[in-house]
């Protein structure tokens, strides 16, 4: 029962850090000058007093500090992360209508991501020392040193000002209510440039990681074994060097996984994409304090979440590192 | 008195004088041009940003009127010189004391839900709705003295003291009718049918996919028969600038307005044979930007150090450099098409040698380093143009010797920051709702010296002015008026009490396909009944 | 085999110091080569590269975008060394008290890194600056506050093994105090990856700055390449330029102190060398 007594004890320690992150989170925003009512005062071109008292009380922005935290901390335990000042609405509706959009792009750039740095790790790793080798190495270094905003910019340029092929911009074609399988083409269509922008980072990573493990399986008494008993090549590296080279892969997944959302706010910002990035950064310029804590718990537990995976996953590759 | 909707004539001759004459394109004058309303078809429009709500008076940003009033509907629009046109109400008449306002409502208006719509709605929303939540309604409606209505289809306001500009408060955007039936006793702010706004406009309310796009219908129970012509409003929600620039480009939508294009793509869209570009219809809010000093803080307090500053300003400059030439130079602290504005009105020529002189003579000496004197900016928080125009301050204070550090913030610190007067310098700009009265006399007269945002936060005081303003609104005849605020112009230009900039104009940018867009001075907050696609 | 010698025999190495020397000289002369602000107006708005004496071109309202990278360079440089400096002091105390105290110390500190870990950085660094506002100050703190976990975690790691060494032990049975073992005789012995990690983290405050302005949370009053990108996206179909070299400039920045990086890897520690 080992599995499930480790699982048990992450799951303490996620609540742990969750609660953390909240009573964090909350005295940080609410050390920002000005609140919801000054903003609401300031957009409407027009305020007095008692606007403005009337907002504060709205929102319980009368009530002592401490008394604010407790309400929003006993909220949040019952899974109500309040009302959104700004667009009155409940966070968590707010959040779950851009969740899909940005898992969508998240989980398309890690996919590809991994699929490319691996096999480009691969291919560098059999043919290392060739021009090949090389090519890959600066091209992996390359997207590595470069601003991933850029990247996406020079994308646009590239792909949708100058070439006019792929989308520039929004997560599917405005004003046309597509159906079907016109709607996943038409979204696949938006989502490669991002995806690409986002992933093309993390690809380099990977194909690093991935020929560096390569290189060092290669040289592993068990894979000059198998190549003594005659076993195919191809048999070997998936057998033998891929999965050993999964397993760096797997760990530095699991610790990018906050990089990877944090990327997300970046990219949704350039391509427009209306994930939850893309409210964390509205909210964040309108004081919309409920949004950006509800954001940042949702961000904070996909984080833990993908971490949990990977470390079953990690279980799941390698026996020999299931906890005592 | 009477004055009958139809010809306001009255009205019309007192603001004659004062008015800039605005094009007018009535239903009329298209007929006459040959072109017949179409029946049928969908506008696409963008709206920028995501409004919260879509209820006037518990929202009161932009986006929020503008898509708002294609649902709900004032008694009265306004032409674009700001006479009244019937919109609820049919007819309206002033008693000879100039106390009593009647208006007749129209007949045969209903709710979306059904319900008729009568006075009772006009006194619920006017005493209570916009009353309660809206700080410029109260200002105004705090003057009603009594509300009767003396049948179903008559509502009379009687006011404590002749208040002219009274009759520029009943448009959608200040005082939207609200149905009483689903509001009376209820939390306006939290009330469920907010997320389902019901009113009497021609268009009702059908979906809203956040992030996505708000869908409006035609109201088959319109009021005015055979109207709307349009089938659905879809107003589509695009987040970033570019994105929306090429929507429009490529025809993905058929119209922007407000701030959904920035300026310097405008030009692009000139030369676009399929579209066309329109810049009025903003009469009635008539928006004026300044740069606001805070008088409290040294050298600012000095009339020639603000003299100083105007004059290095070269706001020719960023009116094309900036704005790409959407908008009009400031002349004065009342915006040209405002009423009572004074074409006399003028500021002194750019000139940064004669700025630098001012300063020199007022003691003001540079150091070693060219510096005078140090000061803050407040950056205004909406975007990319107020940063950029902020770096243009920096780069052309500078020139004078005056060393502008910048300071950035979001809405709601700059909000804070500027009803807590803690900042030097900041930009500002407000609109006019068509009357000094009503736009003007609050950024100026010392009563209105407030911490809070939108009031004479400058601190600028002048007893003059504030007489000025106080006759220009308790003038019972546009004559007095006008002489009074002709009084409180140049006595504003010569104080330099704010450094005004621009009249912004905000291009609305449309298929030429798609008429009637622009025919009030509301311009896209009108309710958009007679608009067509040919 | 020397330091510098294993150092020089790394072509990238050596190639990325070039790069980092001259972004360092452009950087120091850029006073003198462009004697005006980055933030003043040259000429005509939108102009190309090569046209009316802008090299790299102008930007919206006719400021230089050659002056602009060469005043940026020295803002990007700076924000990336200090905000190193102080992710280092906070990552370097932490670590060795973890490492060397052990028990319920140690416990707490790993669970405060946790907590840094998961929190997804970059969000939490857009947030501290906008809340303090953007200024320098605020910048290269948010930095630091997002990148030193690694630090804590690599500098614990050496100090737990160090820590039992004999030479460690020696001086404690001589009785130097605590902050004197710490100091004197573990710290100089974890230095190598403490200085490799040192160079990638300059290498990514550098990208974390350029993404904060981007974002539009630069210091306003410090041209940065960052805010340059972000100021040209919008008007990328009208002038590519105001967009495409900044970038460029910070890539060939960030790729030379990566070179670096993997140079010092594997000339101060081959256990840590990335094997290339």
């Amino acid at each position: 029962m080992s599995i499930l007594r480790f699982l048990l004890a992450r799951m303490a320690k996620m609540v742990a850090v969750i609660a953390t992150i909240v009573v964090v989170n909350f005295l940080l925003i609410h050390a920002a000058p000005g609140d919801p009512a000054s903003v609401l005062a300031g957009q409407s071109g027009a305020a007095d007093a008692r606007f403005v008292e009337q907002l504060r009380h709205q929102f319980g922005l009368d009530q002592p500090l401490s008394t604010q935290l407790w309400l929003y901390v006993s909220s949040v335990a019952t899974g109500d992360l309040g009302i959104s000042h700004l667009q009155q609405r409940p966070v968590l509706d707010l959040i779950l209508e851009r969740l899909s959009a940005t898992l969508i792009l998240t989980l398309s750039a890690f996919a590809f991501s991994i699929a490319a740095g691996m096999a480009l790790g691969v291919a560098a790793a059999q043919r290392a020392g060739s021009w090949i080798d090389s090519a890959l190495t600066v091209l992996a270094l390359g997207f590595y040193c470069t601003p991933i905003f850029w990247v996406g910019l020079m994308l646009v340029l590239v792909f949708s000002v100058s070439l006019d092929w792929l989308p520039s911009f929004g997560m599917m074609t405005i004003g046309a209510p597509l159906h079907g399988l016109a709607r996943v083409q038409d979204i696949a269509a938006h989502l490669v440039l991002p995806a690409l922008t986002l992933g093309l980072f993390y690809m380099a990573v990977y194909a690093r990681m991935t020929r560096a493990s390569m290189l060092d399986s290669l040289g592993q008494d068990y894979v000059r074994t198998a190549r003594a008993k005659g076993v195919p090549e191809g048999r070997i590296l998936r057998r033998h060097i891929l999965r050993n080279a999964l397993l760096p892969i797997v760990t530095l997944a699991g610790v990018q996984a906050g990089q990877l959302i944090g990327g997300s706010v970046l990219v949704e910002t350039v391509f427009a994409w209306p994930g939850i990035g893309r409210l964390a950064f509205d909210a964040l310029l309108a004081r919309d304090y409920q949004v950006l804590l509800g954001v940042f718990l949702t961000t904070s537990i996909m984080v833990i979440l993908f971490n949990l995976a990977t470390d079953l996953l990690y279980l799941l590759i390698d026996p020999r590192m299931r906890p005592a | 008195m009477p004055i009958s909707g139809d010809h306001a004539l009255s009205r019309r001759a007192l603001l004659a004088g004062t008015a800039a004459s605005g094009v007018l394109m009535t239903l009329a004058e298209a007929r006459a041009q040959g072109i017949t309303p179409k029946s049928g078809g969908t506008l696409t429009s963008l709206l920028t940003p995501e409004p919260a709500i879509l209820v006037p008076g518990v929202n009161n940003q932009a986006p929020t009127l503008i898509a708002s009033s294609k649902i709900f509907q004032g008694l009265l629009d306004y032409s674009m010189a700001l006479e009244p046109r019937p919109v609820l109400a049919k007819s309206w008449s002033l008693s000879d004391d100039k106390l009593s306002y009647t208006f007749k409502l129209q007949e045969g208006v209903t709710f979306h839900d059904g319900k008729p719509f009568t006075a009772d709605d006009v006194i619920f929303s006017i005493m209570k709705f916009h009353f309660d939540l809206a700080p410029r309604a109260r200002s105004v409606f705090q003057k009603i003295k009594q509300a009767t209505a003396p049948d179903p289809l008559t509502v009379v306001f009687t006011l404590d003291s002749p208040f002219e500009p009274f009759l520029l408060m009943f448009h959608a955007t200040a005082a939207a009718i609200m149905p009483k039936h689903l509001y009376e006793g209820t939390d306006f702010r939290n009330n469920p049918n907010n997320q389902k706004p019901i009113g009497t406009g021609p268009f009702q309310f059908v979906e809203w996919q956040r992030g996505g796009f708000i869908r409006l219908k035609k109201y088959d129970g319109y009021w005015k028969k055979g109207q709307p012509y349009l089938d659905e409003i879809v107003y589509r929600i695009v987040p970033d600038s570019q994105s929306r620039a090429l929507a429009m480009e490529t025809g993905q939508v058929l119209m922007s307005g407000a701030s959904d294009i920035e300026p310097f793509d405008v030009p692009r869209f000139q030369q676009k044979p399929n579209l066309e570009i329109e810049t009025k219809g903003w009469e009635c809010f008539a928006p004026l930007m300044w740069i606001e000093l805070n008088h409290r803080v040294k050298p600012l307090g000095d009339v020639k150090v603000r003299k100083a500053i105007s004059m290095a300003i070269d706001r020719d400059f960023i009116l094309r450099r900036l704005w790409f030439g959407v908008g009009k130079v400031a002349t004065s602290p009342i915006a040209s098409t405002t009423l009572f504005y004074d074409p006399a009105s003028k500021l002194a020529a750019h000139d940064v040698r004669a700025a630098n002189i001012l300063l020199d003579e007022a003691g003001y000496k540079a150091d070693s380093s060219g510096v005078r004197f140090k000061l803050r900016h407040l950056t205004l928080p909406y975007g990319e143009i107020w940063a950029r125009l902020a770096e243009y301050l920096r780069a052309t204070f500078k020139q004078i010797g005056i060393e502008l550090t910048l300071e950035s913030t979001d809405t709601g610190g700059w909000a804070s920051r500027v009803s807590a007067w803690d900042y030097d310098t900041t930009i500002n700009f407000l609109y006019q709702f068509g009357d000094p009265t009503l736009g003007v006399e609050r950024t100026y007269v010392s009563t209105n010296i407030q911490k809070v945002v939108f009031t004479n936060t400058g601190g600028y005081t002048n007893p003059e002015v504030d007489k000025a303003f106080a006759a220009g609104r308790n003038g019972a005849t546009a004559a007095e008026r006008k002489t009074a605020f002709a009084t409180a112009q140049s006595l504003l230009i010569a104080d330099m009490a704010q450094i005004w900039i621009q009249e912004m104009s905000f291009p609305t940018i449309h298929d030429k396909k798609a008429r009637n867009l622009i025919q009030f001075g509301s311009g896209i907050h009108a309710c958009y009944d007679d608009v067509f696609l040919a | 085999m020397s330091f510098l010698h294993a150092f020089t025999r790394n072509r990238g190495a050596v190639l990325g110091l070039i790069i980092l020397a001259l972004v360092a000289l452009m950087a120091a002369t850029a006073s003198v080569v462009f004697p005006f602000s980055p933030w003043d107006m040259q000429g005509a708005p939108f102009a190309h590269p090569g046209e009316e004496g802008f090299l790299l071109g102008s930007d919206s309202l006719g400021r230089d975008v050659a002056a602009g990278i060469a005043h940026g360079a020295y803002v990007s440089l700076l924000i990336g060394a200090v905000s190193t400096l102080v992710g280092l002091a906070i990552g370097v105390s932490l670590g060795a008290i973890a490492g060397y105290a052990g028990g319920l110390m140690d416990d707490a500190i790993m669970r405060v890194t946790e907590i840094f870990q998961t929190v997804p950085s970059f969000i939490l660094a857009v947030v501290l600056v906008a809340i303090f506002r953007p200024s320098l100050a605020s910048i290269v703190a948010a930095i630091a506050i997002v990148s030193w976990p690694p630090v804590t975690r690599v500098v614990r790691a050496e100090f737990l093994t160090l820590r039992n060494r004999e030479f460690v032990q020696a001086a404690e049975v001589l009785g130097r105090s605590r902050f004197a073992i710490i100091v004197h005789e573990i710290l100089p012995n974890a230095l190598s990856p403490i200085i490799v990690l040192a160079s990638l983290m300059v290498a990514s405050a550098v990208l974390l700055e350029s993404a904060l302005s981007f974002l539009g949370l630069g210091d306003p009053n410090l041209m940065s390449w960052g805010f340059m990108i972000g100021s040209g996206r919008s008007v990328i179909r009208l002038a590519w330029w105001m967009s495409v070299f900044p970038g460029l400039a910070i890539f060939l920045t960030v790729l030379a102190l990566n070179l670096v990086g993997d140079g010092l890897a594997d000339a101060l520690n081959p256990r840590l060398s990335r094997r290339r």
